[in-house]
């Protein structure tokens, strides 16, 4: 097998609320390699964003061993992790997270400003992004001008726009009728085949048949980590 | 990032909470404002103050009871002063001779001059002068003559009129040899001054110059108030020596002992200037004392709208953060977005100043010197300003937790 994308080693993370102790991860370990397609389910409450904000560099462990591409995050100023979210790690969040005031295009761009792309070469990454996940013709729209499907398209293509290591993806249909849930299960199946790292979280069983290794999560621990044997590759509508 | 997006940034921020801002900018105006309004006032007044310092004449100097520009309470130290009698004066002028040529007069204000049914305005200032006068005063005959030693010794009632009186009381006539009123005595017009224009407001030519004798006898009640005597050294290399000849002489005439100050001013061009530029300079400071103050007090609010600023956008600092902004670009983004305000205002403040500075310009018939000195350093002081109130803020938006501020609602 190659060398993990993601080596996690007995991964803690507590919080303190007003004297006591949180458990929100207890002991976790995993290895992710490149190209995999993992779904992460459990219960509420059990911990899966806390994880996935881990991996995603966004929240660092209490303790425990958090290598990425070999480099220990454990060991990184907040600006190198900025550099590792912004190059490495393209994140879709359950609410989208679009800067409501920008438009679809600016949006999209964002990242590349902050990674130091050039104007010019900027519009037309940003362009093709938006292109790839069908929404060409919605360049200029807000936020607040798009479906839920299509914010969730344009905050797909935002992550997608750095040509990132893997693609991380908390609950990304859960703020979505099945209909455009499938819409962009469909995108994750796509980028996983054209050669992405795809995790992606989710309770329902239906969207995880689609992942090729699925964990699942109970009280901040992993309860089984399992191949998919027969992931299903067809969509259709209930 | 681009200092563009920054900006459109800022002035969308403006927009959204528009009365705190504008009561903030309005702040900072008036800080800048009283900055630059002080700075044009005082660059006209000292453009128009050296026009007069050179008509004045370089070998030229004056002993006053009082001095001309005074400053807080120096009215303590002149208010025991014995006035210049004419007595003493004639004696200077007597002894002086040889030296440096003198000229004594009085004037009084506010005098109407009348011709049949002619008047002026009351403005008329009302010169009582000797025969040297115009010499070292540079007082121009336009037409006719100026009057001489025996007019002034035997007080004959002639009187020498400005270009005002000439317009309002002879429209068209010629002047020469007709009579004028002053406070119900006659006078014979003799000769008639060149224009000089306007000076601090105050029209130049509303001017009558009768014999210091006459003007003692007929305004006997304004009689108490002090002779001025003007001296012209022959040279220039000869000025020196003659203030110090003419502080003797009138130390004499006064009784003064040695140990005694003087109970005069002697007023040269230097000495003239460089009691202006304290005046001047008082009054930039007190520009410059309240402005600042002003400014705090604008910097302190400034500083709570970005604070405003940033924990309203706390949930887009953290979308920023978790696409992979760094600390800096959020620092970065938040100081521009601060400067950007203070620079509006200060914009505003320097827009009215100027305006006030050409106000007051018209005011007193000169033109209003824009000081860009003070301009650059209001840009400078807006600049650093955003710079230190705006760190704060815009360290706090840098220094969110990524998380914490994408849960913020
Ligand atoms: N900032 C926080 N402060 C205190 N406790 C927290 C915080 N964030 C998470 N927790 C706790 O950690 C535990 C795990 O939370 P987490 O959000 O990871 O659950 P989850 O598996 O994503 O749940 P869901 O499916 O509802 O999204 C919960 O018990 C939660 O209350
Ligand atoms: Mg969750």
């Amino acid at each position: 097998m190659s060398t993990p994308l993601i080596h996690i080693e007995h991964i803690a993370r507590t919080y303190e609320m007003g004297g006591e102790t949180v458990h929100a991860l207890r002991d976790v370990s995993l290895d992710i390699h490149p190209n995999e397609y993992v779904a992460l389910m459990g219960p509420s409450g059990s911990g899966k964003s806390t994880l996935m904000n881990i991996l995603g560099c966004l929240d660092t462990p209490s303790s425990g061993v958090y290598t990425f591409k070999g480099l220990d995050v454990n060991e990184m100023t907040d600006d190198d992790l900025a550099e590792i979210r912004n190059k490495e790690i393209g994140f879709v969040f359950q609410t989208f997270n679009l800067l409501p005031r920008a438009t679809a295009l600016k949006n999209i761009e964002l990242p590349l400003i902050y990674s130091g792309v050039s104007s010019e070469e900027r519009k037309e990454r940003a362009i093709k992004a938006l292109e790839d996940v069908g929404l060409g013709d919605r360049m200029l729209h807000r936020p607040n001008e798009l479906s839920g499907g299509q914010r969730q398209r344009v905050a797909a293509a935002r992550a997608l726009v750095t040509k990132p290591s893997i693609i991380l993806a908390d609950e990304p249909t859960g703020n979505l009728d099945t209909k455009t849930g499938i819409e962009i299960m469909k995108l994750f199946q796509d980028l996983w085949s054209k050669g992405n790292t795809v995790i992606l979280v989710t309770h329902e069983e239906d969207i995880a048949r689609h992942a090729r290794r699925i964990i699942r999560i109970r009280d901040g621990k992993v309860e089984s980590d399992t191949i998919n044997p027969n992931p299903v590759t067809k969509f259709e509508l209930p | 990032m681009n200092i563009l997006e920054s900006i459109i940034q800022a002035l969308q921020s403006i927009r959204a909470n528009t009365l705190r801002t504008v009561l903030t900018l309005l702040s900072i105006s008036i800080g800048i404002f009283a900055i630059i309004g002080a700075g044009t006032a005082v660059n006209t007044l000292e453009g128009s103050f050296n026009s007069q310092l050179v008509a004045m004449g370089q070998n030229t100097f004056m002993i006053k009871r009082t001095s001309s520009i005074q400053i807080g309470n120096s009215w303590r130290k002149y208010r025991n002063r014995k006035d210049i009698t004419y007595q003493q004066a004639k004696e200077f002028k007597y002894q002086m001779e040889g030296i440096s040529l003198v000229s004594l007069h009085n004037e009084t204000d506010g005098y109407t001059a009348k011709r049949g049914n002619f008047s002026t305005d009351p403005k008329v200032t009302l010169i009582g002068a000797d025969e040297n006068f115009f010499i070292v005063k540079n007082f121009v005959i336009e037409t006719g003559r100026a009057f001489g030693l025996t007019e002034v010794t035997s007080s004959i009632p002639v009187v020498i009129i400005g270009n005002d009186l000439v317009v309002q009381l002879f429209n068209g006539e010629n002047p020469l040899g007709q009579y004028i009123t002053l406070k119900n005595q006659k006078f014979q017009v003799i000769g008639t001054l060149k224009t000089q224009g306007s000076m601090f407001g105050r029209s130049l030519d509303a001017q009558a110059v009768i014999p210091l004798t006459v003007f003692s006898r007929y305004h006997s009640d304004e009689w108490t108030s002090s002779i001025e005597i003007t001296t012209k050294a022959y040279s220039k290399e000869q000025l020196a020596q003659a203030v110090d000849e003419s502080i003797g002489v009138m130390r004499s005439l006064r009784n003064l002992k040695p140990w005694e100050d003087n109970t005069f001013e002697v007023e040269t061009n230097e000495s003239v200037s460089s009691q202006f530029a304290s005046f001047s300079n008082y009054l930039q400071v007190f520009g410059l004392g309240s402005g600042l103050i002003s400014l705090l007090a604008a910097g302190v609010g400034i500083m709570n709208i970005m604070l405003v600023s940033v924990k309203e956008r706390t949930k887009e600092i953290g979308i920023r953060k978790a696409i992979g902004a760094k600390r800096s670009w959020i620092l970065f983004q938040f100081i521009i977005e601060a400067i950007t305000l203070c620079q509006l205002g200060g914009l505003i403040g320097i827009f009215f100043g100027v305006l006030a500075g050409q106000g007051l310009g018209s005011l007193i018939s000169t033109e209003a010197a824009i000081p860009i000195n003070w301009v650059i350093f209001s840009i400078v002081i807006c600049t650093l300003m955003g710079l230190a109130f705006g760190s704060y803020p815009a360290w706090k938006a840098a220094s969110l937790d990524p998380i914490e501020a994408l849960r913020y609602e």
